[in-house]
């Protein structure tokens, strides 16, 4: 290149950046690309599309099977296009994917970070992101995505590599299992379990597994230390958060999620079991790792803790991972404490003009079926859900600004001593409320 | 019945997989762009801040904590064992407490106990 320089003598510096460009060699390139498509699309794609087609269950709208012929042309009729859309959100993958399941679990995950990062530079009289997206650094996000996808990925010579590249994908998957068991809307749940604390307990027991195995596989002082740490921290408040929901299934007399936050339609149960629901927050906190728990991931003593050796990408899925665990256990002591999606109608009744005359746009009249597409007490449901989700979110991520860190033995003396008595306490303020007659069947309440 | 019963615990695991289909794509598209530049002697060592590391990456660690690992796994148990009596206690009749509450009285001096022996260091 630099001998193509000085050959030029700098005369024609702009031919430098393409020197050899044709418009016959570029679009030969392009036809290039173009068969291949067409090549690939005919011979795997539609093949793969028709195979997929045939597999699928398809619904039936207004008395006729769905074939995929149908669901192309209606689709591109916008007056019945929204039976097929109400038909495709009541499947398990919708439900997965989008609402209850992951897509709603990550738009939170981001949003949490966002304020975090505003919120937490406000206490400490920073300004936090801002140049990033005009808005008060609302595309930071966006920008730290792209840069980790963008950075290498090393991996320890003495890593045990297969154990350490699924680490941060089985952290993101136990995550995201855990958020397919929390209700959002009556009815709206990805595994409506009939043992819904059970599964819960089981999904979160995963965790401290996922972590102290990439913290072995990494073969680095760094994180072998902060596994072990996270392996005492969740170890020790893992009884507490099991006993302080067990006076909430004794007042509920159920332990399906579901069953639980349909029974405090009126109070909710921290009225009752204050003890307890302070006893499960202080316990979220060190589920989460997050300030005072941090230990094992104290950046000021071991340089990251468990996620030293991650880089790239990985260090971005952990981060994901930690984020849906978040939003999973706000959501959680929403639904066992806070009374999950009860509250006043706040949500205005979609009108009913546009379904009995249709929308009027001058002289043209449009009337469509199927509205309206989600009824009101499901959207007032997810209003309020999200509503109390937030705030919780908002007091696990008010700590880190306050709080300093403190020792391991404060924390397992913390955990063993204190937690799992003021959690015994709790069962017996269930068991004296049952039995004096203010819960419970044929109780005052 | 049972089939139902099992295919609500298996959306769990669909969830999991989706999860895992989701994201292992990241990964792989982020080895694809990224720059993969040549190796030098220390780019592959454990990170330990840019010292040459010595020794080995997993350590040794103290004992001492290690009575709450063996804690755990009887007590864990044990409270899992609370919700089958937690889960039925309004169609119990409220004699069935007693003996519980005997339960919860074992459970907590073993605790006790266990949490005394784990404070004397010099057994660790």
């Amino acid at each position: 290149m630099e001998f193509e320089l000085l050959a030029c003598g700098g005369r024609q510096i702009m031919s430098v950046i393409a020197p050899t460009f044709r418009l016959s060699y570029f679009l030969k390139s392009i036809l290039d690309n173009v068969f291949w498509i067409i090549v690939l699309v005919t011979l795997v794609g539609i093949p793969a599309i028709q195979i997929v087609l045939f597999y699928i269950e398809m619904p039936v709208i207004n008395g006729e099977l769905l074939t995929p012929f149908l669901a192309l042309t209606w689709l591109a009729d916008p007056s019945r296009a929204i039976p097929i859309v109400k038909a495709f959100m009541y499947t398990d993958f919708f439900r997965i994917a989008v609402f209850p399941g992951f897509g709603l679990a990550a738009l939170v995950a981001a949003g949490t970070i966002f304020v975090e990062r505003k919120m937490l530079a406000k206490l400490q009289l920073r300004v936090g992101p801002f140049y990033c997206g005009k808005v008060e650094g609302i595309l930071q996000l966006a920008g730290d995505g792209l840069k980790l996808i963008s950075k290498e990925i090393i991996i320890p010579a003495k890593a045990d590599k297969p154990i350490f590249w699924i680490a941060p994908v089985a952290f993101v998957g136990t995550a995201a299992a855990f958020v397919s068991l929390i209700p959002v809307a009556p009815g709206w749940v990805v595994a409506d379990v009939e043992l819904g604390v059970l599964a819960v307990f089981a999904v979160i027991g995963f965790f401290p597994i996922v972590t102290v195995l990439s913290a072995w596989s990494a073969n680095s002082k760094f994180p072998f230390i902060g596994g072990i740490r996270a392996l005492h921290q969740m170890i020790s408040f893992e009884i507490p958060l099991i006993l302080s929901l067990l006076g909430v299934v004794m007042l509920a007399g159920t332990m399906s999620l579901t069953g639980i936050a349909e029974s405090q339609e009126f109070i909710p149960w921290i009225v009752f079991l204050p003890v307890g629901a302070i006893v499960f927050f202080i316990c979220i906190l060190a589920e989460l790792e997050r300030i005072p728990f941090d230990l094992p991931e104290a950046e000021s003593e071991i340089v990251a803790g468990w996620l030293t050796e991650f880089s790239g990408m990985m260090y971005g899925l952990v981060q994901l991972g930690t984020y849906l665990k978040l939003y999973a256990f706000a959501a959680l002591f929403t639904v066992m404490f806070l009374g999950g999606w009860s509250g006043p109608m706040l949500w205005p009744p979609f009108p009913e003009e546009i379904i009995t005359d249709g929308i009027q746009l001058g002289p043209i009249t449009a009337t469509i079926p199927g509205l309206p597409l989600l009824d009101q007490a499901m959207l007032n449901g997810v209003l309020w859900f999200l509503l109390k989700t937030v705030a919780v979110i908002f007091f696990i991520l008010l700590p880190r600004g306050v709080f300093p860190r403190i020792r391991i033995d404060m924390l397992l003396s913390l955990g063993w001593y204190k937690l799992i008595g003021l959690s015994f306490i709790n069962i017996f303020i269930a068991l004296a409320l049952l039995y004096a007659g203010v819960l419970g069947p044929g109780g005052i309440i | 019945m049972v089939g139902e019963l099992a295919g609500n615990y298996g959306n769990i695991l669909l969830m999991f997989g989706f999860a895992v289909v989701a994201v292992g794509p990241a990964l792989i598209i982020s080895r694809m762009i990224s720059p993969r530049k040549r190796s030098n002697p220390v780019k592959f060592l454990p990170m330990e801040c840019g010292q040459v590391p010595k020794g080995e990456g997993r350590t040794h660690f103290m004992m001492q904590y290690y009575a709450y690992i063996l804690m755990f796994v009887v007590f864990d148990v044990m409270a899992i064992f609370l919700y089958a009596w937690g889960g039925s206690i309004l169609m119990l009749p409220k004699s069935a407490t007693l003996p519980l509450i005997a339960f919860l009285g074992i459970m907590f001096a073993a605790m006790a106990f266990a949490l005394y022996q784990s404070q004397r260091r010099n057994i660790w």
